[in-house]
């Protein structure tokens, strides 16, 4: 492809999409993204489908991916000729009928489950602008600003939406190394946990020989209470890829890996249709916009392992190996995949990059507070009103986040504890309304944002139970290579059950603790070294749910009286161990 | 070698090879830091994080910057003024930590049992009700590296962590070895070793976090894995897990390391002796240069026929048909008595290719001094093509490079040789180069493993390969790729080249039945190499063209500059474990010492029936050592033997040879020997005896000497083997450097002659067009793989031993197919002499007149394991080819 035809490309999206969606005809768009397929969106399309053609309307039809308003979902909005975008919450199969019939035909908007209106037009009395909704007003989208509203794996709706002139831009217009500066003058921090500076992790990989280098994209995303990985990737997947290649240019890499953990059906069909759509229009392969340039991606899938999201173990997974962590040194940027120089970057980190490039280092680095620059992608789950999936500039309060983008906590109880940044991360308690989301200022907390997952904790979770599903899942996904994490996570989970049952013996918090030690000091992977931090942040916040567990027998919410439901215990052929009831 | 790191560990200033980890630096240096995952020789893979450390490096403004954490110093690199500390209370209290989770789960009473002070050594506790975990259920009590370890750091085994048994069934069906997965500490070393060292992956890592474990790589038998019974699992294994399950309860008593009998690789190996003085367990020696603690099948597992008791234990006369026990002064007295009546040519010595360089060198001077016959020869000699053009064209008598330099070479082509089975350790570095991108080239009837690995794989007609051989070195003149300058150095250039233009590509296409095309590539891929190497095995080539063919394969290398220079050498490979020594000490039909040709006139092994059917040959003297006369190529011994006048039978069994034998003297084991033997490479090693006397066998040369005594000669007054080495030193130039003090340490390779290179014309042989005859017209190769992921192996594991249930495959030409109405799928049977199988067709495009079939690795071993007789690994299947007739059932 060459610059002129990219010119020609993107005339020919303009064209396609102002029709499309400011046509003659209306466009439905319904999310089909994880959270719409979990609520029945398919069978709402599928109704749809039906009834459009049972009664000849002529309409266009797009599955969107997710607005961030997860508990709306399945959420439905038409856009007919001249109104603005008319959106409807938590539809069913037999609200289309009404839906159809009252507003497509006649105008008229039903009476439950209208959620707002968006854009310019006439406007139904009785909606209301969806930008007073928090859901909608607290976000600043940068990295999902297309979710919701386009195709997901469409090039022609992408481009039409300002998509792939970052990568333009910088192809055409930048030397890799000022890629990279203006990446590092983002200040834009790895979003995967570590919150490592992303221009530098790139600038390691510019001096490794080449010719075959690797950038990969880590989207395992195994976390419970995690899904903006996967939401991005579901909702517009040529974001990452844009991103991918701008990275490719930069660290004059040859290949692009998409790594995504084995049965994210969703994300895999549609990055790969993605990366299908991206060959056909010249957008990837050789000499990218005429230039020297020349890049490919692929996705590579993993067997269900959480560890396979560790950098060295996702390189073996990626080799077809079992997914154990590798040592390091020698690190992937000298030995990484198939032993050529390599980077891993998360899915959000990418995804920012088009951005960056388009408007500007200094457009980004004024979002967001201190050394956290641009926005957090926070996924909002637990007992909050609204769940959701909300992308908001750093800085906003964790107090904001349940509040007001979740709508309080739910059935109008307390907040007891936050659960924060995946399984290994930490629990915060409720006076933690005032921490600001800031990589620095949650680690301080002793908790971190991580991957984003906020996992919202009334004064009906017990802490000690949540601690308890928290460890069975560390020792679950222990990959079984080191001695510390294989044997601490078994011993560690045996406590913590024993505890949760009544049965704990005297000595067990120290025991806890000096186990804790070891795998902290001792384990190859942050698998092991993190492994304990549940427990440990548990044990400072509610010290007090340990004791009444401990010394008096007594569960104070009552939730490790009743049945337990735990992962899979992984314990050596000790099938019949007690767990729980 | 670049210039040594220095580092200080503990305080002490050290210096290490670059590039090493520090834990390596610290065993080179004898510091020792505690290990469990870490194998010397094997990648880091730092897992057991037992060998953790503080370290610090120095940074350019001369302050110490400290590397993050506690690092494993297996996976740590040294660098220049680095500081480690290997023992402070923080690293020993989490050592202690990792140690208390590893017991947690591991069978600990060999460590906290109450009576460990009240036993001794040999007590046995099973009586005792209140012990309840024994020291004496684990096979590697006392041997165990993690006991070893727990006591090293003084724990006190007092934790509170629940005690969790695996509970696991043992795994104990398949051949040889045993495996206890409740000892298992999940290292992986084993797996490290099949998959890195070893180029197999029969064992792996499966399942995951607190459950992972070793298991198959097919998840049922070994026998269907893939796995080559090598034994280096076993080997590396810290714990009792993995173990030999023979004597898998005995003791060592002593360790004594000696040279492997059964190949001429040549293997060092440690062998534990127990207080039964049994060869208990085979452990090869890590630092030996020829192995480099690699071992085989027949290394590992083979060696238990030193402790057999059916070992003739007397020397016997035959008296009125029956072999009567006698004393050795008689049993000399008798023979040396008989054999004055056959010194004039009518005598021949057939020595054993386990005799040691001082058997063959005083057997050999014995028959052609005392007796005056030029008639000696070894019994394993029946392939003797193989060297000999190598040594007339160059030289060289020995492979002219080393084992282990195949790790560097380019490209190997391997012409007719099944090392996997017959040499198996000169192809784990072959395997291990394939790894890494070394192109392979086989040219075989029969499918191998190390057609598994091969770029190309050229199945040539059966006798055809001179053509094919011829094929490469025309594309190579042809298309210039020759080495200009090792051509012109070497003689009569003018006239190979100028032969060369008999060789038609089309025409050879035609008689070889392989593609120009292919051909060519193969040719290209050699002479492209930078470093190619060359081994040959001519086992399944027909005896009247063998030395052509060698003169074909010595003409390749010549021609490409690939020989003797480093990384790129010529390996012929022959099958006797001490063959190479009989060369060089002349105990062959060929030779003399120092190479001097013999003449025509003597017996060896390839005329020797017909010298005794015409009666040449009246007396003969055999060193057994259960020898393999191999019916197809040499004819029926045993039926010429009964036509000589006198047979004297050097056994350790008895066997066919005994029983027409008039007299047979009980001959040492190489377990009883002391001596030295010869390897491939020329590398000449110590043979110690391991076992004591338990009979009254005695070794060859003490033998021989006495009955030369007896017969009046002079010069055989040797008090040990030293003496005959060191006249062997005196006498053969070749063996003037060694020194038997290096010789004991690690072996020493033996001086190489220099002589200019020459090349050999040879001239294109009539390709036997018709070997058949009618009754048997098809030739059958069999061959032998280690594993066929494509086709299930149909393991039974319904008995106490599993086993290999399919039937084979039969590859059969469509036109032989349709000739004997034999459709694809077909229930067929293929007969020939002494030979008999059943298979189902499968019709192909293998030549006409061609039939072949490939047979799991694992059924051989199954076999093996199950055999009666008394040294199975001797006489296993070598995978020659035969004529047999097909028929459909």
């Amino acid at each position: 492809m060459t610059q002129d035809k990219f010119e020609e490309l993107k005339t020919e999206a303009d064209t396609y999409w102002e029709t499309r969606s400011n046509g003659n005809i209306p466009l439905i768009r319904i999310g089909t993204a994880m959270c719409g397929h979990a609520a029945g969106a398919y069978r709402v399309a599928d109704k749809l489908k039906t009834v459009l053609s049972e009664r000849s309307i002529e309409a266009n039809f797009d599955e969107v991916g997710c607005l961030g308003l997860c508990y709306a979902e399945p959420l439905l909005d038409i856009k007919k000729p001249g109104s603005p975008r008319v959106f409807f919450n938590n539809v069913t199969a037999d609200d289309i009928d009404q839906i159809i019939e009252g507003y497509l035909i006649n105008n008229v908007l039903p009476e439950s489950n209208v959620l707002g209106y968006m854009g310019e037009g006439e406007v139904p009395e009785s909606a209301d602008a969806m930008e007073n909704i928090p859901g909608i007003a607290l976000q600043n989208r940068i990295a999902l600003r297309n979710a919701g509203h386009i195709a997901p794996s469409n090039a022609l709706q992408y481009i039409a939406t300002g998509g792939y002139s970052g990568l333009y831009k910088a192809v055409t217009t930048m030397e890799p190394s000022e890629v990279i500066d203006e990446v590092k003058n983002s200040g834009l921090r790895g979003r995967g946990g570590a919150a490592f500076p992303t221009g530098v992790k790139w600038s390691f990989l510019v001096g490794s020989p080449g010719p075959t280098k690797y950038i990969l994209c880590n989207c395992e995303e195994g976390d419970p209470g995690a899904y903006n990985d996967k939401g991005i990737l579901e909702s517009d997947p040529h974001t990452l890829l844009e991103g991918l290649a701008i990275a490719g240019y930069a660290t004059g890499a040859s290949n692009g890996i998409v790594f995504i953990r084995h049965g994210h059906d969703g994300p895999i069909d549609r990055t790969e249709a993605a990366i299908t759509e991206a060959y056909e229009n010249g957008l990837l392969g050789e000499n990218i916009f005429g230039s020297d340039f020349s890049f490919d991606i692929e996705v590579a899938l993993t067997g269900e392992s959480y560890v396979a999201g560790e950098e060295t173990a996702l390189m073996e997974a990626v080799e077809g190996k079992r997914s154990m962590p590798r040592f390091r040194p020698p690190f992937p940027a000298a030995f990484g995949v198939w032993g050529k120089p390599s980077n891993i970057n998360n899915v959000k980190s990418l995804s920012y990059a088009p951005e960056i490039i388009s408007k500007g280092s200094e457009w980004f680095s004024a979002i967001g507070v201190n050394q956290s620059t641009g926005t957090a992608i926070v996924c909002l789950s637990g007992d909050v009103n609204k769940p959701g999936l909300y992308e908001v500039s750093m800085g906003m309060t964790l107090g904001q986040v349940v509040d007001d983008l979740g709508g309080g906590v739910s059935g109008g109880r307390e907040l007891k504890l936050l659960q924060t940044g995946g399984p290994l991360g930490g629990v915060l308690g409720p006076d933690s309304r005032d921490i600001h989301i800031d990589f620095d200022e949650m680690r301080s907390a002793g908790a971190i944002f991580g991957s984003g997952g906020i996992i919202v904790g009334s004064e009906d979770v017990c802490a000690v139970d949540l601690t308890r599903v928290l460890v069975a899942f560390c020792q679950f996904e222990s990959c079984g290579k080191c001695f510390p994490c294989r044997l601490g996570m078994e011993h560690l989970l045996e406590i913590v059950e024993r505890i949760s049952n009544f049965q704990s013996k005297p000595g067990d918090m120290d025991l806890m603790r000096s186990v804790g030690g070891t795998m902290e000091a001792g384990s190859l992977c942050g698998h092991g070294q993190l492994g304990f931090g549940p427990i440990r942040s548990a044990i400072t916040h509610f010290e007090s749910d340990f004791k009444s567990h401990i010394e008096e027998n007594i569960c104070p919410t009552g939730s490790c009286n009743r049945p337990k439901i735990v992962p899979k215990n992984t314990r050596p052929y000790a099938n019949d161990f007690a767990t729980g009831d | 070698m670049a210039d040594k790191i220095n580092l200080t560990i503990d305080g002490v200033e050290v210096q290490a090879d670059p590039g090493s980890v520090i834990i390596q630096a610290a065993m080179d240096n004898d510091l020792y830091i505690p290990y469990l995952c870490y194998y010397p020789g094997m990648k880091p893979y730092g897992a057991c994080r037992m060998c953790v450390v503080k370290a610090e490096a120095p940074t350019p403004d001369g302050s110490y910057r400290p590397l993050p954490g506690s690092p494993a110093s297996c996976t740590t690199p040294i660098s220049e003024g680095m500081r480690v500390e290997t023992n402070t209370d923080e690293l020993v209290s989490l050592r202690k930590g990792i140690l208390d989770l590893l017991i947690s789960e591991h069978p600990h009473g060999c460590l906290n049992c109450h009576r460990i002070d009240l036993c001794g050594p040999t007590d046995v506790c099973l009586r005792h009700v209140t012990v309840n975990d024994r020291c004496v259920t684990c096979p590697k009590n006392e041997r165990c590296e993690l006991k070893d370890t727990v006591r090293y750091m003084e724990m006190e085994l007092t934790t509170p962590l629940t005690y969790n048994n695996r509970h696991l069934p043992l795994e104990v069906k398949d051949p040889y070895w045993d495996m206890d997965m409740n000892l298992c500490i999940v290292c992986a070393r084993c797996v490290r070793a099949c998959d890195e060292v070893r180029g197999d992956s029969a064992i792996t890592l499966k399942d995951r976090s607190g459950r992972s474990i070793i298991g198959t790589s097919q998840g049922t038998s070994l026998l269907e894995s893939g796995c080559e019974f090598c034994g280096a699992c076993i080997d590396v294994c810290p714990t009792g897990a993995l173990v030999e399950r023979d004597y898998k309860w005995d003791k060592a008593e002593k360790k004594v390391t000696s040279t492997c009998p059964h190949c001429p690789v040549g293997c060092q190996l440690s062998l534990d002796v127990s207080k039964r003085n049994k060869i208990i367990r085979a452990i090869p020696e890590r630092t030996a240069e020829a192995n480099r603690g690699m071992a085989c099948y027949k290394g590992k597992f083979g060696l238990d026929f030193v402790n057999s008791r059916k070992k003739i234990d007397k020397p016997m006369i035959r008296n009125n048909g029956v072999l009567e026990e006698t004393t050795w002064p008689t049993a000399l007295d008798f023979i040396s008595e008989k054999l004055l009546n056959y010194r004039n040519g009518e005598f021949a010595l057939i020595g054993s290719p386990r005799g040691t360089n001082e058997d063959h060198y005083v057997g050999q001077k014995f028959g052609r001094d005392v007796m005056h016959s030029a008639n000696v020869d070894i019994s394993s000699n029946t392939h003797p093509e193989i060297t000999k053009p190598l040594g007339d064209m160059t030289g060289r008598r020995t492979s002219t490079s080393r084992i282990w330099q195949l790790l560097d070479t380019d490209c190997v082509l391997v012409v007719s040789s099944n090392i996997t089975e017959s040499q198996n350790v000169v192809s784990v570095p072959i395997k291990q180069a394939a790894a890494n991108g070394t192109k392979i080239i086989v040219v075989d009837q029969r499918e191998t493993e190390l057609t598994r690995y091969a770029d190309i794989w050229l199945r040539p007609k059966v006798d055809s390969e001179i053509d094919l051989i011829g094929g490469f070195m025309r594309t190579i003149i042809d298309e210039s790729l020759e080495d200009n300058e090792a051509c012109q150095s070497c003689g009569e250039f003018t006239e190979f080249r100028n032969s060369l233009w008999d060789y038609d590509l089309t025409d050879i296409e035609a008689t070889t039945g392989v593609p120009q095309d292919e051909i060519r590539n193969a040719a290209r891929m050699f002479a492209n190499a930078e470093n190619a190497s060359t081994i040959y095995g001519l086992e399944t080539i027909s005896p009247q063209i063998r030395e052509h063919c060698a003169k074909a394969i010595v003409n390749l290398a010549l021609m490409t500059g690939n020989i003797d220079n480093g990384p790129s050498g010529i390996y012929p490979m022959f099958k006797g474990a001490n063959e190479q020594g009989a060369r060089d000490l002349g105990a062959c039909s060929e030779y003399l010492p120092n190479y001097v040709a013999t003449g025509e006139s003597a017996v060896g092994m390839t005329n020797l029936i017909e010298s005794l059917n015409s009666g040449k040959i009246k007396a003969i003297e055999i060193v057994g050592d259960s020898p393999t006369f191999d019916e197809d190529q040499v004819g029926d011994f045993y039926k010429a033997f009964k036509q000589s006048e006198l047979v004297i039978a050097h056994d350790n069994f008895e066997s066919a040879l005994t029983e027409i034998a008039d007299v047979v003297l009980p001959s040492s084991t190489f377990a009883e020997k002391t001596g030295t033997y010869t390897n491939l490479e020329g590398r000449v090693h110590c043979v110690n005896p391991s076992i004591g006397p338990s009979s009254e066998a005695d070794e060859e040369w003490r033998i021989f000497s006495q009955i030369a005594q007896r017969m009046g000669a002079s010069g055989f007054e040797y008090r040990n083997s030293s003496d005959v080495f060191v006249e062997i030193q005196e006498k053969v130039s070749s063996y003037t450097n060694l020194d038997l003090d290096k010789v004991k340490k690690n072996g020493q390779i033996m001086r190489k002659e220099n002589q200019d290179f020459q090349f050999a014309v040879v001239t294109r042989a009539e390709v036997s067009g018709d070997t058949t005859n009618s009754e048997y017209p098809i030739i059958f190769a069999p061959g032998r793989v280690l594993q066929q992921p494509d086709r299930d192996a149909g393991i039974d594991t319904s008995s106490d031993k599993n086993t290999i249930t399919r039937t084979e495959i039969v590859e059969i030409n469509a036109s032989d197919a349709s000739e004997h109405g034999i459709a694809e799928g077909d229930n067929i049977k293929l007969e020939g002499q002494g030979f008999s199988m059943n298979g189902i067709a499968h019709v192909n495009g293998i030549h006409k007149g061609m039939a072949a079939s490939t047979s799991l690795f694992g059924s051989l071993v199954e076999d093996l394991a199950n055999s009666g007789d008394n040294d199975p690994v001797l006489k296993s299947d070598s995978l020659r080819l035969r004529k047999v007739r097909i028929e459909k059932i």
